[in-house]
């Protein structure tokens, strides 16, 4: 199992870790409802390393990467960076990807549910004349989000932080070493991903950590950020990405270029958007004390068995509990009722997402 | 279906298809309208459209439903599905569908 370099530090902060394809990752620090409260009111640190990264040299990275994902690399400008996914040959779900262009390189990163070698696999950067580096082994990738995370960057690399628009990169020096700065996040507050060597990955958790510890944060898990990433209605490749694999019903079709000719898996991608959608997700929501929408579980309507919970969480901002569900295309419309579990279940409401007004939406950080 | 969940959907259906047909065409989107999700983020991720864009929108909104999005309310902003949430909401408060 590949293990975060940063393990020894987050177990000795209290982290209960489990596997996840082939990845240990930190689930929790033991409380879950303050973890997410840190995101939505403060700051909060998280370990990414899990994801895989790689740099590729602008050429020939540029056409490597374009041939592989779903978005179009060569549009994206110097300094930022694209959304996207990639697809396996099926025109499944294999990655939830960003690609930064990064003065005379591109950053690759990958939220990955195929085990490493199956996405080196689907990668084939491999071999001995690859231009591709794996950075994955190399360095630390930690993820700072929240309301005040900005605080904490703005102290530790300067002012102009608060300048970088969402989407963007930039190369920091720490401690006498590189950390590439994407401004990103998928819990709709303010999000920095700060990619490390491990020779500063520990000093810039320790500092990171302080710096979110001064606002009233703290450290979170992925546990909190699957919640989160239901909440801002951001997807999530380990949730809703592994259980419906399609990026059609979930709803993707904004991080492909349809006028792009080719690249993994599209033309089983393009033959399934001919035939027309018959289902998508949409969000759900139950009273406070209702613990049936769960993944897995059944949707029901007029009696009728229609689709199944894709991903659940409990909204600690509403206090209630939200999922997503895979419905039918004529039923997948907020505003109906439905039963969860069984036909006489309890009750879930289909909703529009995200339900929650993220406090950093209401920040226009370029005019502070 | 029962007749109100009919008549419900088919609203909702209406004010949906009006707004991405028109955001479409005026922000040259290289989608048709069945591409959009309800719930992609309109702003930032999803669509990413800018400050100018949500211009756009808010303008959208007054043409296709003469309803007027206030400058405070940005939330309504947040996806596609929060904009007919409040153009069903406006137009059931002046008491029918414009």
């Amino acid at each position: 199992m590949r293990v975060s370099p940063l393990k020894e530090k987050l177990a000795a902060a209290g982290a209960v870790f489990r596997e996840r394809h082939g990845v240990g990752v930190v689930s929790h620090f033991g409380n879950l409802r303050a973890e997410c409260g840190a995101v939505r009111d403060a700051a909060a640190l998280a370990d990414f390393s899990f994801a895989r990264v790689f740099t590729l040299p602008e050429t020939p990275g540029i056409d490597l990467l374009d041939a592989l994902v779903a978005g179009n690399v060569p549009k994206i400008r110097f300094g930022r960076v694209l959304h996207t996914f990639l697809a396996d040959k099926n025109g499944l779900l294999a990655a939830d990807c960003f690609v930064a262009n990064n003065d005379q390189e591109f950053v690759f990163i990958c939220e990955s549910i195929l085990p490493d070698a199956e996405l080196d696999a689907l990668l084939a950067f491999g071999g001995k004349e690859s231009p591709a580096k794996d950075l994955t082994a190399s360095h630390a990738v930690l993820s700072l989000d929240g309301f005040k995370s900005w605080e904490v960057v703005k102290k530790i690399f300067g002012a102009d932080i608060i300048g970088l628009p969402y989407l963007s990169i930039e190369n920091y020096q720490f401690a006498g070493g590189p950390v590439r700065f994407i401004r990103a996040g998928k819990t709709s507050e303010f999000g920095y991903l700060l990619i490390a060597p491990v020779k500063i990955a520990a000093q810039l958790f320790d500092a990171l950590k302080a710096g979110v510890e001064e606002h009233g944060g703290r450290l979170v898990g992925a546990d909190a950020h699957d919640a989160l990433r239901v909440e801002g209605r951001f997807f999530n490749i380990f949730r809703e990405g592994e259980r419906v694999r399609d990026p059609l019903p979930l709803g993707l079709q904004w991080m492909i270029d349809l006028e792009k000719e080719t690249f993994s898996g599209s033309a089983a991608l393009k033959e399934r958007r001919a035939a027309g959608l018959k289902q998508k997700i949409i969000g759900l929501a139950a009273d406070a004390n209702c613990a049936a929408l769960q993944s897995g579980a059944q949707i029901f309507h007029e009696g009728r068995a229609v689709g199944e919970v894709v991903t659940g969480c409990v909204s600690f901002v509403l206090n209630q509990p939200l999922a997503l569900g895979l419905l039918p295309l004529e039923l997948a419309f907020s505003g109906l009722q439905f039963r969860v579990g069984a036909p006489g279940g309890p009750v879930a409401r289909s909703i529009s997402m995200p339900p929650i007004m993220p406090k950093s939406l209401a920040v226009k950080l370029d005019e502070m | 279906m029962s007749e109100l969940i009919n008549q419900t959907i088919a609203r909702r259906r209406q004010v949906i298809d009006t707004f991405k047909q028109e955001l479409i065409r005026r922000l040259n989107l290289a989608y048709v309208p069945e591409d959009l999700h309800e719930d992609v983020s309109l702003l930032g991720s999803g669509l990413g459209l800018d400050s100018l864009d949500a211009l756009e929108i808010v303008l959208c909104v007054e043409t296709c439903f003469k309803i007027k999005i206030p400058d405070e309310s940005i939330s309504v902003l947040r996806s596609i599905n929060t904009v007919v949430d409040f153009v069903i909401e406006q137009q059931d408060a002046k008491g029918g569908r414009a």
